[in-house]
């Protein structure tokens, strides 16, 4: 695992390196005056400090109207495949974790989606550990962390003076060579201040107590905690359309085209049958769905609960429902 | 407020009373969330419990929108003899919120007989987008109302600080013109906390809509673009909308399929343009879309439009009164018929 060091004057020099061979898309404010991932330059400067974007960067990878096929002359089908080269610099910790996640999914074996392989193999994800954690962030309850590099081709962690890399793929260590004349050794130093920052925002996490969720979710399928969440959720699908984990879609047909759009457990349609029949017919059974795939059913599967606790459901729920609260309760 | 703490009690108080006396077998109010800047709604169906409620500048959710669905109807006849009968329902209601009701009435969405409806006279509430923005770097651990109804914040390193409440308050709130609940059983409070607070601007919604129309049609098209671009149709603003009751939404709908799921330009702009049109007439202002919008996108660009028109040409503000007849329902031979032309 090399770990390098890029002095902050030379941050510009090497992301226009990166524009040379692709896209890059780095952190800076938008109109709305909110940080999110903009394509670089920008006439604004970066911003290295920000919390975290209010969207996940999952659109990149599985695109929220994504044309998966065209219909020509009645009936020739041809894959639409060009897909450019893209860099993503300074995507959070716990939204690279998510990508990891997403490739248990749709990278596995028999599963592989050649649509997301495509994005996610032409995509370098270069992640910033966290400044500074928020009140809902909890990456550190669900094995991820404000300096996991798991996801991510290179995790930076910004030190006074410049950016520290750490390798995490083939295609990391590929992008350290290549700037080796931009880049010095990390230094004894320099590793000690990436740790120490790790640690303090580390320290600032709140622990939900989920690590054990799978056993404990197991006897909950009948709690009238269920009942309650589902009373109070609108059913409205923000929580998933925010969640840089939730993946789930639906395929509909345009004139032309076969089109692949995010879909989501909130939803009565989502599970509704041709017969009228509908498995999940109340929100009860949808909220119950949304976590005990997160918690029980992915912990099961794959051995790690399908969330990054990125805390962005908590944030932006219309009504404030928060997944902690009903995780701790079910373990009370 | 100062008063937000005894209207908080007289609140818990009226729950209690109206659960103990089985005069509702539910209430609906609002607690304590686990962020700042916000509340959570909560559904009370036990007496011990009413000290949970609170009343702050936080209580964001318009709650009417969990009412249609206590009094929908039964599926077939089988299913109507096993349903329980429709609970009596105690709720908390603002102004907007109560204009809400009082259109859900109308439509004959709920029974006046099963609600005693707890009218609170509301001061405005906080959008947290605002202050999260006022708050720059720093992040609120904390946050509270101080006795000059400014908002008081607790941040990251411990230090305090405040937040101008008219900084902060709602846009739905600065320009709403009926802050107290026309409809009520019981009415907590006392009138005129907006304009005593001096953030009242009524006039501030036309002036938008204004503003924008001055544009050009191209620009005007522009501007209606970008603001719903953000969009990810995640259906947010329809849900808090207690006026978007339908059983299945148009959007929903795929038999056939009138409009596409995603986020193709062509697709956005429908959602934005039908939610528009089916609430027009019937949105009562209360802004909990645009509140609820995770995007922070001006969801009530054409509503606010659509909203003045009503108004200037029929005189109807929706919600003002039960007993009106809703503007969509009605027909005068003096209505204006200029905007008919011949194909
Ligand atoms: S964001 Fe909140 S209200 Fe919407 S579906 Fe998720 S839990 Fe329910
Ligand atoms: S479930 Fe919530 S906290 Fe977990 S990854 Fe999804 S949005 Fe983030
Ligand atoms: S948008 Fe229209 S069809 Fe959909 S729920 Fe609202 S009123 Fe009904
Ligand atoms: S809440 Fe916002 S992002 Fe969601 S559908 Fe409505 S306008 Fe679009």
């Amino acid at each position: 695992m090399t770990e390098k060091l890029l002095s902050l004057a030379n941050l510009d020099p090497w992301l226009a390196r990166l524009r040379e061979r692709g896209s890059v898309y780095a952190p800076g404010t938008d109109q709305a005056g909110e940080v999110a991932l903009r394509e670089w330059p920008q006439p604004e400067p970066l911003v290295l400090d920000y919390k975290n974007f209010r969207e996940p960067p999952k659109a990149f990878f599985l695109p929220r109207n994504q044309t998966l096929l065209y219909f020509r002359d009645g009936k020739t089908v041809e894959l639409n495949s060009a897909v450019p080269e893209t860099f993503l610099f300074g995507i959070r910790p716990c939204d690279a974790r998510a990508l990891a996640l997403l490739d248990r999914v749709f990278l596995d074996g028999d599963q592989n989606d050649p649509y997301y392989a495509r994005l996610r193999e032409k995509t370098t994800v270069i992640a910033l550990a966290c400044a500074q954690a928020m009140p809902s962030c909890f990456c550190a309850s669900v094995g991820s962390g404000p300096g996991d590099g798991s996801g991510a081709d290179l995790l930076a962690v910004a030190l006074e003076s410049g950016l520290l890399f750490r390798a995490g793929s083939g295609k990391g260590e590929g992008l350290l060579a290549e700037a080796a004349d931009l880049l010095a050794e990390a230094t004894p130093a320099a590793k000690r201040e990436a740790a120490e920052r790790i640690q303090g925002v580390t320290a600032q996490l709140t622990p939900v107590p989920t690590a054990d969720s799978a056993l404990r979710l197991r006897g909950s399928y009948d709690s009238p905690l269920w009942g309650t969440a589902g009373q109070k959720c609108l059913g409205c699908g923000t929580c998933s359309f925010l969640c840089p984990t939730c993946h789930c879609f639906d395929i509909t047909d345009e004139p032309d085209r076969r089109v692949r759009t995010w879909d989501c457990c909130a939803y009565p349609q989502f599970t509704l049958h041709a017969s009228g029949h509908n498995p999940r017919p109340t929100p009860k059974e949808r909220w119950r769905q949304r976590l005990m795939h997160k918690f029980r059913y992915a912990v099961e599967n794959f051995g790690v609960p399908f969330c990054a606790g990125c805390g962005r459901c908590i944030r932006n729920c219309p009504v404030s429902m928060d997944l902690r609260t009903v995780l701790k309760e079910l373990g009370a | 407020m100062a008063e937000s703490r005894q209207l908080e009690a007289q609140l818990r108080e009226t729950a209690e009373k109206l659960l103990r006396e089985k005069n509702v077998s539910l209430f609906v109010g609002y607690e304590k969330a686990s962020l700042p800047f916000r509340t959570t709604p909560l559904l009370l169906t036990k007496t011990e419990e009413a000290p949970r409620l609170v009343w702050n500048p936080f209580c964001n959710a318009n709650l009417s929108v969990y009412l249609p669905r206590l009094f929908l109807a039964p599926a077939d006849a089988r299913a109507a003899k096993a349903a329980p009968a429709p609970p009596r329902v105690g709720v908390v209601l603002k102004g907007c919120d109560s204009r809400a009701v009082a259109v859900l009435l109308q439509e004959k969405q709920v029974r006046r007989e099963n609600l005693v409806l707890v009218g609170i006279h509301c001061p405005g509430i906080v959008d947290r987008r605002k202050a999260e923005k006022a708050l720059g770097e720093h992040q609120a651990l904390g946050a509270g109302e101080d006795g000059g109804g400014n908002i008081r914040v607790v941040v990251e390193d411990g230090t305090e600080s405040t937040l101008r409440r008219e900084d902060v308050l709602a846009d739905a709130c600065l320009e709403c013109r009926s802050p107290a609940p026309a409809l009520h059983d019981i009415l907590l409070g006392a009138p005129g906390e907006a304009a005593r607070t001096g953030t009242a601007r009524p006039g501030t919604a036309r002036t938008r809509t204004a503003e924008f129309e001055s544009r050009p049609l191209e620009a005007r098209w522009a501007g209606f673009q970008e603001v719903i671009a953000r969009c990810i149709r995640c259906n947010a603003c329809r849900q808090a909308c207690p006026l978007c009751y339908c059983k299945t939404c148009i959007f929903e709908q795929n038999r056939p399929r009138w409009i596409g799921p995603g986020t193709d330009p062509s697709d956005l702009a429908l959602y934005h343009l039908i939610r528009a049109f089916h609430l027009a007439g019937r949105c009562t202002e209360c802004g909990a879309c645009e509140r609820a919008c995770p995007m922070g996108i001006d969801v009530r660009l054409l509503a606010r439009k659509l909203s003045a028109e009503v108004e200037d040409l029929y005189g109807y503000r929706p919600g003002e009164s039960v007993e009106a007849t809703p503007v969509l329902s009605s027909f005068a031979l003096d209505d204006p018929q200029d905007f008919v032309t011949e194909p």
